[in-house]
């Protein structure tokens, strides 16, 4: 059992809520740049998204006729919780102290959830391009989540536990994963942009098609809530990527005093999520968008495949660690 | 047919259509009459190759109104097949069934001029907004806007 | 039965310009298209009637932005003929130069714009970037970045400066460099390859059918050009290929309008270069003969036709303008049917409607079933109907 008031601190400033609510603007803004610089555009001032996210904080709600307005009010809500209690299970600077088994099965369910509340929204909001969008966010749910799940759960096969800090210090016993699993690892990234809904996955809200999808009626404080999920979507799926496959915030050998291995950690783990940020951010730029019936194609014919290959690889090599 | 047309080639066969004229170094002009128009599309298209519709240009002459069908083919000689109908009831058949790009032009003529096309799929008002006056068609010569009349927008809004 | 309509316009960010279309869908795939391109009417042709030849050139100009200088050009080369006009060598130089300097950049621009459509906005900045050196040549020579005012009757109303060619000529080889970047870019980028490919094809025989001009038809192996088809300006003189393609979907559309940006960029520079001396014009008289002719002009979109008509006065006595998109929307409607409704502005944009040049049309179909909106329960139960595999067991 974990001292209340370490466990308050943890959870509410560091590296809890404040630091990942700073952490995720952060983000956000180094994506955009990245985005704007390849773009050969200048791109925004690093304060932006916390802008953006005053601002609509500020403006009107508007409520479409017939709407159930508890929901609406509601559903972002759980969404923006959601993932926030998710990133209490990743390890930040060591083990997180809330860790135990099975968390990863946990922040994987809780990752799904926006998707989840982006369909409710667009089934509720009366409006026929948000049906539609809300309907090809959980047409997408399915097509990505089986491998996705796949590449991520590999990790938990070799090392033999369903808790994501004790995969983190398996690696720094051992290899990390990106070197045992490429495949794995790969597929989880695919998996993790078609998560985040981003280029060339960001069907459901396709502006040029369906004016913005299930989003399209959100306004004011629930869009902002909305976006600042998504932005922390964005933190917990690179950190959970940079947990499981390039070995957290843990160093291959052990440093003391323990306060410096714990900064030293910390700004591994910095470094391991922008990492996989500037992936992601190459791969929207890159990109253009694909139709959801091409995404079903190629979902199920190669990423699933190849995430069930990776699958089968971990089995075999775990029996031959085993007998060997 | 490839190779350049001559008005000679052209004027003998379409004779009994109408009287034919070399009006530029690529254009010939047939001037023919309204129950005529059908078949001589065809008898262009058929012997001469013309199969691709420029435009239906339609003209107010004051006395009648004119219809100028333009045509080309892959030889690129341009053919322009004109007929005169009367002001009172201007009417013609539709050729959008030999050339159905003519369905679109017609349409526009029809809003805009009044002409009427027999047997065209669907002569509903397309050019101008939906609360237009019936029987006003504007580009006819002696039309003028009646300051009275109600010609669609927001009401109310002119001082 | 009833089907669900999604009314796509007159305000949505997939168009840029006002029109609607009523998308009769089953599921994602549509059944029928219903289009109503009635918002920009401004009674341009009946207003040409009252204005005489140095007035009625600057409203032919307002006809659209992108494609302004060959509405005035189309016109002012009508009226010349029709006064059996020669205007001087330097002036058709000079309008060919402006003429393929617009069609540049309505080319680079729907480039930008195609892209955007797919989600591929990295392509779109970049293209319209490399327009802003387009534009700049246009400002400097003209003054505007449209809307040139370059035609009078008679020839042209400004003179290029040596330093402006200069300049023009300067601009080029960056230009080309990235033009040809953009051509490797549309036969390689995966992306690009995967929503264009297959999407609104239009055989050989349907685009001849439906009437199709420009672009358009050039992809489908149609080599009509009315560049070469009824030659002018100085397109006789510069050294340039029609370029054809015979993919007939929206990827040969792209490839025949970057092929074409090539081939304007060698108009321009042999132009540039070869400007002859001379007046830039010749007095014209005030009031025209009376007389007939259609004048025809390759326009950026395809074949622009005016049937002008005079009277002896200094005014026409009609001028009745088809342009290119007006000829170009059956194609779209007939390709449509069947297609996927995310595949809707990749067509539409692939034919590069210019509504501000179209008077307006409605297509309707030819069937009579009522169409209505149907609930939200019904919707999702007819998709997984039709979609078993994407039902969660």
């Amino acid at each position: 059992m974990i001292d209340p008031l370490y466990g308050l601190l943890y959870i509410f400033i560091f590296p809890g809520f404040l630091f990942l609510f700073l952490y995720a603007l952060f983000l956000a803004f180094l994506d955009r740049r990245i985005a704007a610089r390849m773009q050969q555009r200048v791109g925004p001032p690093f304060f932006q998204p916390f802008a953006d996210f005053i601002k609509m904080l500020g403006k009107e709600v508007i409520d479409p006729a017939g709407v159930d307005r508890a929901i609406f009010d509601a559903a972002p809500l759980v969404a923006l919780a959601a993932v926030m209690t998710a990133f209490l299970y990743v390890p930040v600077t060591g083990n997180s102290p809330l860790a135990f088994q099975g968390d990863l099965v946990v922040v994987l369910y809780l990752l799904s959830l926006p998707t989840i509340v982006l369909f409710l929204l667009g089934w509720l909001s009366r409006n026929i391009f948000s049906a539609i969008g809300g309907i090809r966010a959980v047409t997408q749910l399915f097509i990505y989540e089986v491998p996705f799940f796949l590449a991520l759960l590999t990790p938990a096969l070799m090392a033999g536990t369903w808790s994501i800090s004790e995969i983190v210090v398996w690696q720094q016993k051992n290899l990390w994963f990106i070197f045992l699993q490429p495949i794995g690892f790969i597929v989880a990234l695919i998996g993790l942009q078609a998560k985040l809904e981003r280029t060339p996955f960001d069907i459901p809200e396709a502006e040029t098609e369906i004016v913005a999808g299930p989003w399209t009626e959100l306004t004011g404080r629930r869009l902002a809530i909305m976006d600042l999920t998504i932005d922390i979507s964005l933190v917990v799926g690179s950190a959970l990527v940079a947990a499981l496959f390039l070995g957290g915030p843990l160093i291959p050998w052990t440093v003391t005093p323990s306060w410096l291995g714990g900064v030293i950690g910390f700004f591994l783990f910095l470094i391991k999520t922008l990492a996989v940020l500037l992936v992601l951010s190459s791969i929207k730029v890159a990109t253009g968008r694909i139709r959801i019936d091409q995404l079903n194609d190629i979902g199920w014919k190669y990423i699933a495949s190849a995430s069930i290959v990776q699958v089968g690889i971990v089995l075999v090599m775990n029996y031959l660690w085993v007998y060997a | 047919m490839t190779g350049p047309l001559t008005l000679d080639m052209v004027a003998g066969k379409m004779k009994e259509f109408g009287v034919s004229e070399q009006v530029r170094n690529n254009r010939i002009r047939i001037t023919t009459t309204p129950e005529k128009v059908h078949d001589t599309i065809r008898t262009v298209q058929a012997m001469f190759g013309f199969d691709r519709l420029i435009t239906i240009s339609a003209v107010d002459n004051t006395m009648t109104l004119e219809l100028v069908y333009h045509l080309t083919g892959p030889h690129r000689m341009v053919v322009s097949i004109a007929v005169g109908l009367p002001r009172e009831l201007p009417a013609i058949a539709t050729v959008s069934d030999i050339l159905p790009p003519a369905a679109i032009y017609e349409r526009q003529i029809h809003d805009l001029f009044g002409i009427m096309f027999r047997g065209h799929p669907g002569l509903a008002r397309i050019v101008l907004n939906e609360d237009w006056p019936d029987n006003e068609y504007p580009l006819r010569k002696d039309w003028k806007p009646n300051p009275d009349t109600f010609y669609g927008g927001i009401k109310g809004e002119r001082s | 039965m009833p089907e669900v309509v999604v009314s796509i316009g007159p305000h949505h960010p997939a168009l840029k310009e006002p029109v609607n279309f009523r998308v009769i869908a089953d599921g994602e795939k549509i059944v029928r298209l219903e289009l109503d391109l009635s918002y920009n009417h401004r009674g341009v042709e009946k207003a040409a009637e009252q204005r005489d030849f140095i007035r009625v050139l600057p409203l032919m100009e307002r006809v659209c932005g992108i494609c302004s200088h060959s509405h005035s050009t189309a016109f002012a080369k009508g009226i010349e003929e029709i006064m059996q006009l020669e205007i001087p060598p330097r002036a058709q130089y000079i309008r060919t130069i402006i003429a393929e300097l617009e069609r540049m950049h309505s080319h680079l621009l729907w480039l930008g714009v195609a892209a955007h459509l797919i989600g591929f906005n990295t392509l779109f900045m970049w293209t319209w970037r490399d327009r802003e050196a387009v534009q700049d040549t246009l400002e400097e020579m003209s003054g505007n970045r449209v809307h040139y005012g370059m035609n009078e009757v008679g020839g042209v109303r400004r003179d290029l400066t040596p330093e402006q060619l200069n300049a023009a000529l300067a601009r080029l080889p960056a230009l080309e460099e990235r033009v040809n970047k953009y051509v490797v870019m549309v036969n390689e980028e995966e992306t690009m390859l995967i929503r264009f490919r297959g999407v609104g094809r239009l055989s050989k025989e349907e685009a001849l059918r439906y009437g199709t001009v420009g672009p358009t038809a050039r992809a489908s192996g149609i080599d009509y050009d009315v560049r070469k088809d009824d030659p002018y300006l100085a397109y006789k003189d510069a050294p340039w290929n029609v370029v054809t393609d015979t993919h007939g979907d929206v990827y040969g559309r792209t490839r025949v309008r970057v092929w074409e940006l090539q081939e304007s960029l060698r108009i321009v520079r042999f132009c540039l270069e070869n400007l002859p001396e001379g007046p830039i014009r010749v007095p014209a008289p005030k009031n025209a003969p009376k007389g007939e002719i259609l004048s025809r002009y390759e326009a950026p979109r395809g074949e622009l036709a005016h049937f002008i008509r005079t009277n002896g006065t200094d005014k026409v006595e009609r001028v009745d303008i088809r342009t290119p998109t007006l000829a170009n929307w059956t194609s779209v409607a007939m390709c449509l049917v069947n297609q996927n409704i995310a595949d809707i502005p990749v067509i539409v944009a692939a034919i590069d409607p210019c509504l501000s040049c179209t008077s307006r049309i409605t297509l309707l179909d030819n069937h009579t079933k009522k169409a209505g909106i149907i609930s939200f329960d019904e919707l999702v139960r007819r998709y997984r109907s039709r979609n078993p595999e994407d039902v969660q067991p």
